[in-house]
């Protein structure tokens, strides 16, 4: 990183090595790429036992993994994705734009931003360690539903409960970070309604993880006491008429932080696609006010849902009943966004530059996993699909289709600010081709899977003419998708040599890019005052009017 | 500048590909997966027409934002245009934002007033009339096996059979030392959580003879994706004489209940002749020869084994140890 001595404040030598400058480091940027490039391991990780599913559900009765081994691989899958990808990824994105793009020179506190780094490190070797427990990893699935994770053996179990503990505190530690810095270091001008859209998702996924995290500790913490002493504790078991507890009680703690889980996963994304497609069809947002708003319409109603998973543990129907149009609320604030951004592209300039392929392919593939949401939100309806592959389908749609696809738009995009090199276009096409394609041969099979009456979480299934088609197809798209993700990482190699960027590369509206790329720490000589949720935009063409 | 590559050959790629993958799908057989499974129930066919009144607005919202993007990509694509020149600078249009959120809210409200008025005849067991009284069976899912017992004290392992025509209730279990299991034959409804410590309730009548199939739905261990279900529909009197003589059977102790038992719930762990799988091999050994020591492993549970008989009665117990005892004793 290009740093000028005299602005350098006095380091200790020690402290300048270059594994050591990063091991203390406290600058959001280098934080953030801390964050992902450890979220870009787990990924790999992840998306390796992804890999290991698909080829043991290739063909009936395989026996790549089965039994246990295929619950810890289905578990700790699902666990890393939610929990160790998409969460700190988008905090590694979050803690790397948003002072940038509320012209600040740091998050407000960089120490805090440092701690909530090193706990999720942390957590990631609890959580990973795991694997080496007597009795193996968990293997009760991402949900982990007592009794049946009451029962689960070893201390795989307990591990796991332990690395989510220690990255609630970290995503705790890093939301308030984030309020305090989006609240209070704003730079002049910057009224709430000037403020990037990708600020503005941020604002809303760090209240949600603040809100709902001390739930999930809550719920796993009971989880953890009733292991370690039976006797003592039943919250979830029950045993006896009177004294004991009800599994049902921890599916509502479980899903009162997991459905707003989501959101958490989905919005930051929402904010870079918000970001990504004004600057690609060189316009405005079209109604920045609906998008704001629809976001935190998102984040509240995300936290009065949770029910619409548990529709089939038999609730009174009065609950089955809010819950559904509660549900179906919601879809009425995402489908606004959807119709918005299609409309940013509405007589635009349209340039299919890979940031842009990324996002459109984000549009098109989100929109499905909304639109089989509204089957699951009708409880009759989701009494048959529930726990098939249709879920499995609509929630990759969504977290993977949605999430992901927006997350490496967004990765392309803010790649020449991070590093000063561009990512190979040519490669970030083919990878868009391969990973687009391999998505949809993947997962659009599964809803029919389910349909005709898979369940998720099995290691084998029935020998069936069309599950078996549909089994085989869903895996040979999943290597397609494969060979997509090592397209990007090929990329990601090569951009060490790639073309140089400038400043604002893209000729973007947002204020990361009126600085140098990659940006020196503290960011900003000085800020420009902010007259407009588009400052470089009003700056361009202050420039051209004072040349004319 | 960055550098402008302008190639569609990924983008025609991707389109054939897709297509060329939605195409097939259907062509392999029946509705391909892309309804429910063909209901054989009134309940199922609730939600199947329920399933089918979303799908109508579904695809059409799908046609027009896909169709849209895809129009939208070609007609404002940069051509000849400068990189950086401006589109049209529209920030916004307050009655089409409104139409926009008034539409969706429209289609959902038809979709929850079709869905409502479908429910009762999804939820509500039918009332019983004089001719025709509804059979109730409980259903007691354990790890991994599908218990039913009927009115008159007669216990199947696994396949349910029910006669046609009729109203069954399903009061739907798992035993408090057990785990959470979910009720699914697709044809016949939807799901129900079986769930320790509570009974819940779900129906079915079914519209002809046949065997249908189905599996728990729950996570509920090792062997999740084995503990696999069916209901067998039978004409009417040869449900009722069926049903008579296993009762007859199992009191006195003759019929196949023990080998029923055996494939049920032994065999998926200690492998079809119990030479061992993930369980220990047992064929052979002098436990299995031993009736009290059998009933206390299977009453109490055994290091990772659970206690899978402990609710089993003393009538169900002499069958499965006289069986292990026959069959597979040394």
């Amino acid at each position: 990183m290009a740093v000028s001595p005299p602005y350098e404040p006095a380091i200790p030598s020690w402290q300048r090595g270059k594994v050591a400058s990063w091991l203390v480091t406290v600058d959001h940027k280098r934080i953030g790429i801390l964050y992902l490039g450890t979220a870009g391991l787990f990924f790999a990780v992840s998306g390796f036992l992804a890999l290991l599913i698909r080829t043991q559900l290739a063909r009936p009765d395989s026996s790549v993994i089965t039994g246990n081994s295929y619950n810890e691989v289905v578990t700790m899958h699902g666990t890393g994705m939610v929990f160790f990808v998409m969460v700190p990824v988008l905090a590694g994105l979050a803690n790397y734009f948003v002072p940038l793009q509320i012209g600040a020179p740091d998050m407000a506190f960089p120490r805090l931003n440092a701690l909530s780094y090193w706990l999720y490190a942390f957590a990631g070797v609890v959580f990973l360690s795991s694997f080496f427990a007597a009795g193996g990893a968990a293997n009760t699935g991402w949900t982990a539903y007592p009794p049946l994770s009451l029962e689960a053996l070893g201390n795989g179990q307990d591990l796991w409960i332990l690395s989510i503990h220690i990255l609630t505190i970290s995503s705790a530690v890093g939301a308030i970070n984030f309020i305090v810095t989006i609240h209070n270091m704003r730079t002049r001008g910057m009224s709430w309604m000037r403020i990037p859209l990708f600020v503005w998702s941020v604002e809303v996924y760090a209240w949600l993880l603040l809100v709902v995290l001390p739930v999930l500790s809550a719920g796993l913490t009971m989880l953890l006491l009733e292991r370690q002493f039976p006797g003592t504790f039943h919250f979830f078991r029950p045993e006896g008429t009177d004294a004991g507890g009800s599994p049902i009680l921890y599916q509502h703690v479980f899903w009162f932080f997991g459905h707003p889980e989501v959101y958490i996963m989905i919005l930051p994304v929402f904010g870079i696609i918000s970001e990504v497609i004004p600057v690609f069809a060189r316009k405005p947002i079209f109604g920045y006010k609906a998008v704001a708003f629809s976001t935190v319409a998102i984040g509240f109603f995300s936290m009065l849902v949770w029910a619409h998973h548990m529709f089939a543990v038999g609730m009174p129907t009065y609950l089955n009943i809010w819950f559904m149009l509660a549900s179906m609320v919601i879809a009425v604030p995402t489908g606004m966004k959807i119709f918005n951004w299609l409309a940013t592209l509405w007589r635009g300039n349209i340039t299919l530059e890979t940031p842009m392929l990324f996002c459109l392919g984000f549009l098109s593939v989100f929109t499905i996993g909304g639109l089989s949401g509204i089957y699951l939100a009708a409880f009759p309806v989701d009494w048959q699909v529930t726990d098939t592959y249709f879920v499995v389908a609509h929630f990759h749609y969504v977290l993977f289709g949605g999430s992901m696809m927006g997350l490496l738009g967004g990765l392309w995009y803010w790649w020449p600010k991070m590093f000063g090199r561009f990512l190979s276009e040519r490669i970030g096409k083919w990878a868009f081709a391969f990973i687009f394609v391999g998505f949809n041969v993947t997962f659009f099979p599964q809803h029919l899977l389910g349909l005709s009456g898979m369940p998720r979480r099995i290691y084998t299934y029935r020998h069936d003419g069309l599950w078996e088609a549909y089994n085989m197809l869903s895996s040979v798209g999943s290597y397609v998708m494969g060979f997509g993700f090592l397209l990007v990482l090929l990329a990601i190699v090569k951009s060490v040599n790639g073309r140089r960027a400038g400043n604002d590369p893209w000729q973007a509206d947002t204020l990361e890019w009126y600085t140098t790329s990659p940006p020196p720490p503290h960011n900003f000589d000085d800020v420009p005052y902010v007259t407009s949720a588009r400052p470089l935009y009003d700056l361009r063409r202050r420039l051209e009017e004072s040349r004319a | 500048m960055p550098p402008i590559v302008r190639s569609s050959r990924p983008l025609a790629l991707v389109g054939a590909a897709v297509a060329a993958a939605v195409l097939a799908a259907p062509a392999l057989a029946g509705n391909g997966g892309f309804a429910p499974v063909p209901p054989e129930s009134p309940n199922a066919q609730g939600i199947h027409q329920s399933y089918v009144f979303i799908s109508i607005f579904c695809f059409a919202i799908f046609l027009l934002v896909e169709g849209l993007l895809i129009a939208f990509i070609i007609r404002y694509r940069r051509r000849n245009r400068p990189r950086n020149a401006d589109g049209a600078q529209i920030h916004g249009a307050s009655r089409l934002e409104l139409a926009w959120t008034g539409g969706p809210v429209l289609i959902l409200f038809v979709i929850a007033a079709f869905v409502f008025a479908k429910l009762p005849g999804i939820q509500d067991v039918p009332s019983a009339s004089a001719g025709n009284q509804n059979l109730v069976v409980d259903v007691i899912g354990t790890q991994f096996t599908w218990q039913f017992r009927y009115p008159n004290g007669v216990v199947a392992f696994d396949t349910m059979r029910a006669p046609e025509g009729r109203t069954v209730e399903l009061h739907v279990t798992s035993p408090d030392w057990d785990v959470i299991h979910s009720w699914w034959i697709p044809a016949l409804a939807g799901k129900i959580d079986a769930i320790p410590g509570r009974v819940n309730k779900t129906w079915f009548r079914a519209q002809r003879t046949g065997v249908f199939q189905g599996q728990c739905a729950e996570l509920c261990g090792l062997f999740h994706a084995k503990m696999l279900a069916s209901v067998e529909v039978m004409a009417p009197d040869e449900f009722d004489s069926w049903l008579a003589q296993q009762q007859q059977e199992q009191s006195a102790g003759t019929g196949p209940l023990g080998a029923e038992m055996w494939t049920a719930t032994c065999a998926k762990c200690h492998g079809p002749s119990g030479e061992g799988d993930y369980g220990p091999k047992i064929a052979g050994t002098a436990l299995v020869s031993d009736p009290q020591a059998v009933e206390q492993v299977i009453r109490n549970g055994f290091g990772a084994m659970p206690p899978v008989g402990r609710d089993w009665t003393d009538d169900e117990m002499t069958a499965i140890t006289t069986y292990l005892k026959e069959n597979l004793g040394g």
